[in-house]
């Protein structure tokens, strides 16, 4: 019973972190930007989706559909107010541009989260369920929402596949992560690709943070949080990979509700971060990552 | 003496008699405020250090000072220690912290090493924020013990300890030791091949970087009788640091120093502001990433070289 | 032309001559320094702002009836961004740069802890007017000299967990014939003399306590929590939250935990909470100061009027004692003799007899353990109990003040029915 009960919660949860994961380290692959506003991408697509939803009346749906727009204009602006600049300017040295569009988008993420609370207040926000009631799986008591945000995470990271592995794009920004010179020496645009992984990760971390609004609630205050969290979960999976990813959300999903339910729900944090130190001391580049 | 002769000296000498003066004229409010900018320069520079000499951006200065900071207050307000004694703990705390840190990361190159240094101030923070019973977790805990309880007093305590912090770090990094990490910094490999262990001084620069965060910490807690995550550990913290010593110059140690007191004015100046000077702040920190990279001090001086 | 040019010549003179009379008295009035008050919230969150505006607007009122002794009251408000240290900064700014003579802060009882030893060293009177620790007034009857001018202008968690208690004894146990609960709350500093009490207190009211679940304030998925109390099958699950609470009442929502939810939820207080829900706040009973439509006192429902005119929104719990604290203050000055010295304002303060928005409002004296926190009872300042029910706040407790019935939503199960 209470082994169900762990699978259960543990995959929603899970699927959640790996779909905001996937896109952090599909950026980081790509264009090899550490986003550490990943947060507040999020944040402002849960809060401007309860705000679409509820106040402006737009109902559950069209009111998420507002919101991963507004995730992704917020990456974007992201893109193209912090980082891209950056990388263009000739004052920086290149071998600092790393670091100082790290700075810059920490900073860019410290911006969003005051103007958004200066907006909404910290208070937390909930976007109704896309589903509601509950359903009974193996005797455990689930709400559907729950395994809708499961199977729209997955739904999400599948098309991603099929958008990486078997378009032509896709393709490209498969090779862009890999060898970006070679890539331009085929004919493509760096800058368009970049634009078009920027694109995809807007949409990611959009769908990502209206769909946390749906099941857990979101606040600014989390913003901090939840960049932490994909960023744990990328390290510990390797940065640039994928698949890394996707496992290391499921070990990290699993291991914090593990430990909610079996040891003390105030300690849920504490493995997964033990088994960061111990990646960081051991295998720094991750389960899966290749440099 | 070339030391009497550099300009540099001068300026710094008489900015610091002036600074010691400002009792006399700054209400306590503008005084506390400095003081505690003065506590952050001394982050700043021991940042600059690591990063401006031993090459290695560090996003977890806050771990060095979050370690110091609260092992100062957790051993005066749970055994009643007395302050030097607590402040002595920390600096070892921190360097020992330092070390823990640099062995791991040392091995690695560009962002990864950002990355452990970050996933350092996570561990910390969780830490704080899961065992709240000793440490206050998110909102803080109280230290019975000030250094003082009068604003002059603390003001000079802030500024005797940046202005020997600063002559030991400048000195340090224009000493044979700070040049060898200045060689580690830009060029590892030429370094190594010259037949310096560079990461032996990396090691070096972790633990002197520590042990003056760690310090730093700890006597800033016992400036404000409070020693919190936001003021100690959080990433925000690490950030406004690293801007400081960006802003004032990079590798310019005393930059630093002009960049922390700045950040910090603008802060409690922009205080009125209410919710969003924090978002003034960032967004004018942005600006400044932006389009003076190079920073304040290090802008002057790049201007005093071309002509 | 010429007309119009004298009739503009009488103009001016009538207008100079009346500037010239008016002008002594506008001397007069600016000589009168005003009272500065300083006023420490969190903005960014629905109580703290709350705080803050209700300060503002009993200031207003003040000054619109003649203000103190002839002097005005100026309401400074900071922002501590929630954090311990920006609000002892904040609270130095006000002491030695705006040169307030009194300071109401913060309802996070970590900031309030964190700015006492503050008052203390600095001679500052301080009002909370939303913490809830114990340990605050605990601090001022252990050291009285030091600590005197910390008063507690609200109750402390054991008050709190004594209401509910009461009301849980009154309107539950034998009503619904509960007789198991298990207490929930989150790891914070109030929580701690709450949990204390609620377990003394709840077996008296006829609950057995099942367990005893304390969580991390940062937690965002409460399904496990729940789902471990459901296993042990309690009639009522006791609650003490204030840093979360519209994330575990959404989630006991959308999973049906069949549960009733009763105790204290800050954030339930809210009016903003209902939105924030989505509605899921169906059913949930909190306790609160004060609540739309329960005439406390003759000035409880004019107070919220007016502040919902002004603001929008209803007030949250620590807008009433706000209001009410700034009126305690200037009666005290008033006292004093209008004297703003420390000391002397500490004296007139403990002596406040004050009929606020939320009841009858008394400091406790040396002789209580709770030194200068405010006294809880009948007649004084009770709280009241309210219940979510289709948007809107209702009164079920006290009795006398009650508006409606305890009615819980349908995934709820309890053991036996009502009444």
């Amino acid at each position: 019973m209470r082994a169900v009960q762990i699978l259960v919660d543990g995959f929603a949860i899970s699927s959640l972190y790996a779909l905001a994961a996937v896109g952090f380290t599909l950026i980081f692959g790509v264009s090899g930007v550490l986003n550490l506003a990943h947060g507040g991408i999020m944040v402002v697509a849960a809060l401007v989706g309860w705000l679409a939803a509820g106040e402006l009346g737009l109902g559950t749906y069209a009111g998420t559909l507002v919101g991963v727009v507004a995730g992704l204009i917020t990456a974007y602006a992201t893109y193209l107010i912090v980082v891209r600049p950056i990388q263009r300017s000739r004052a920086i040295r290149p071998e600092e541009t790393e670091i100082f569009v790290l700075t810059g988008t920490l900073l860019w993420g410290i911006m969003i989260q005051v103007g958004m609370a200066y907006l909404f207040t910290d208070n937390p926000v909930t976007i109704r369920p896309l589903i509601a009631g509950v359903v009974n799986i193996f005797g455990v008591r689930t709400p559907a929402n729950e395994i809708m945000i499961a199977a729209l995470s997955w739904a999400a990271i599948g098309l991603l596949w099929l958008l990486v592995n078997r378009t032509r794009t896709g393709k490209a920004l498969l090779g862009a992560s890999m060898n970006a010179r070679a890539v331009t020496l085929l004919g493509y645009e760096l800058s368009q690709l970049y634009l078009v992984a920027w694109t995809i990760y807007g949409v990611l971390a959009g769908i990502a943070g209206v769909l946390l609004a749906s099941f857990l609630g979101v606040s600014t205050t989390n913003a901090g949080q939840l960049t932490a969290s994909a960023f744990s979960i990328v390290v510990l999976g390797g940065l640039g990979s994928v698949s890394g990813s996707l496992i290391a959300a499921y070990i990290v999903g699993y291991l914090e509700t593990a430990t909610a339910y079996l040891i003390a729900p105030t300690l849920r944090p504490i493995p997964s971060l033990i088994l960061l130190v111990l990646v960081v001391y051991v295998r720094p580049q991750g389960l899966l990552g290749r440099r | 003496m070339a030391l009497l002769r550099s300009p540099l000296f001068w300026i710094a000498t008489a900015t610091v008699v002036v600074a010691a003066l400002l009792p006399l004229w700054f209400s306590a409010y503008l005084l506390g405020v400095l003081t505690a900018a003065y506590y952050f320069g001394v982050f700043a520079m021991a940042w600059d250090l690591l990063f401006g000499f031993a090459g290695e951006v560090n996003f977890g200065p806050t771990f060095l000072i979050g370690v110091g900071a609260y092992t100062a207050a957790i051993l005066n307000s749970t055994y009643g220690l007395p302050i030097p004694v607590c402040v002595v703990a920390a600096a070892f705390a921190a360097v020992v912290g330092g070390i823990l840190l640099a062995v791991p990361a040392l091995r690695l190159r560009g962002p990864y090493f950002g990355l452990v240094t970050l996933v350092a101030v996570l561990l910390l923070q969780n830490f704080v924020v899961i065992f709240a019973g000793v440490t206050g977790g998110e909102i803080g805990m109280t230290v019975p013990d000030v250094l003082s309880v009068d604003v002059n007093t603390n003001y000079w305590y802030a500024l005797s300890f940046l202005v020997l912090c600063a002559v030991l770090l400048f000195g340090l990094s224009r000493s044979a030791v700070g040049l060898i990490l200045q060689a580690s910094g830009q060029d590892a490999v030429e370094a190594a091949a010259l037949g310096f262990n560079v990461t032996k001084h990396k090691i070096a620069a972790f633990c002197v970087s520590a042990l003056f965060s760690g310090t730093a910490g700890a006597m800033l807690i016992f400036y404000m009788g409070t020693a919190s995550v936001d003021t100690v550990v959080d990433v925000a913290i690490a950030v406004q640091i690293i801007i400081a010593a960006v802003l004032g110059g990079r590798r310019t140690i005393l930059g630093a120093v002009l960049g922390a007191v700045f950040l910090i004015v603008a802060n409690e100046f922009l205080r009125p502001l209410g919710q969003l000077n924090a978002f003034v702040v960032a967004a004018i920190a942005l600006g400044v990433i932006l389009f003076f990279p190079d920073g304040l001090l290090g802008y002057a001086l790049h201007r005093s070289e071309r002509e | 032309m010429q007309r119009r040019l004298s009739e503009a010549r009488l103009w001016l003179f009538g207008c100079a001559a009346l500037a010239i009379g008016l002008s002594p008295l506008a001397a007069a009035a600016q000589n009168a320094e005003p009272i500065r008050i300083g006023v420490i919230g969190e903005e960014s969150s629905v109580a703290g702002a709350s705080l803050t505006k209700a300060a503002a607007m009993a200031a207003e009122e003040i000054n619109a009836h003649g203000g103190v002794n002839g002097r005005q009251i100026e309401v400074i408000t900071y922002d501590d961004h929630s954090s311990a240290a920006d609000a002892v900064r904040a609270f130095q700014r006000a002491v030695s740069q705006d040169k307030v003579v009194a300071v109401i802060a913060s309802y996070i009882s970590e900031v309030v802890l964190a700015i006492e030893p503050w008052s203390a060293r600095l001679h500052m009177p301080f009002i909370t007017p939303g913490a809830a620790s114990n340990l605050i007034s605990k601090a001022v009857h252990d050291d009285y000299d030091h600590f005197k001018y910390t008063f507690h202008g609200w109750l402390t968690s054991a008050f709190i967990a004594q209401a509910i208690c009461d009301y849980a004894k009154e309107q539950l146990v034998g009503p619904f014939h509960l007789k198991t609960a298990v207490v929930m709350s989150e790891d914070a500093a109030w929580t701690k003399p709450l949990d204390e009490h609620y377990l003394e207190c709840l077996p008296q009211a006829g609950l057995k306590v099942l367990d005893h679940i304390r969580f991390n304030p940062d937690t965002a998925d409460f399904t496990p929590i729940f789902h471990q109390i459901e296993d042990q099958h309690p009639d009522v699950i006791i609650t003490g939250i204030s840093h979360v609470g519209v994330q575990p009442t959404v989630q006991w929502h959308d999973q049906q935990v069949p549960i009733p939810m009763v105790g204290q939820s800050s954030q339930a207080t809210t009016s903003t909470f209902w939105k924030d829900t989505n509605g899921a706040a169906e059913g949930v009973i909190t306790d609160t100061a004060a609540a739309a439509d329960v005439a406390l006192t003759p000035s409880t429902i004019p107070f919220t009027q007016t502040y919902v005119k002004k603001y929008g929104v209803t007030p949250a719990y620590d807008g009433y004692t706000s209001y009410d604290m700034v009126n305690v203050i200037a009666e005290a000055i008033e006292r004093a003799g209008g004297s703003t010295d420390p000391d002397k304002l500490v004296t007139a303060l403990e002596a406040t007899d004050h009929v606020g928005t939320i009841g009858r409002e008394q400091f406790y004296g040396r002789d209580n353990q709770f030194t200068h926190a405010l006294k809880y009872g009948p007649g004084l300042v009770t709280t009241v109990a309210i219940q979510w029910q289709n948007g809107k706040q209702m009164c079920v407790w006290p009795p006398d003040k009650a508006n409606a019935k305890i009615s819980f939503p349908s995934f709820i199960k309890l053991h036996a029915s009502a009444e």
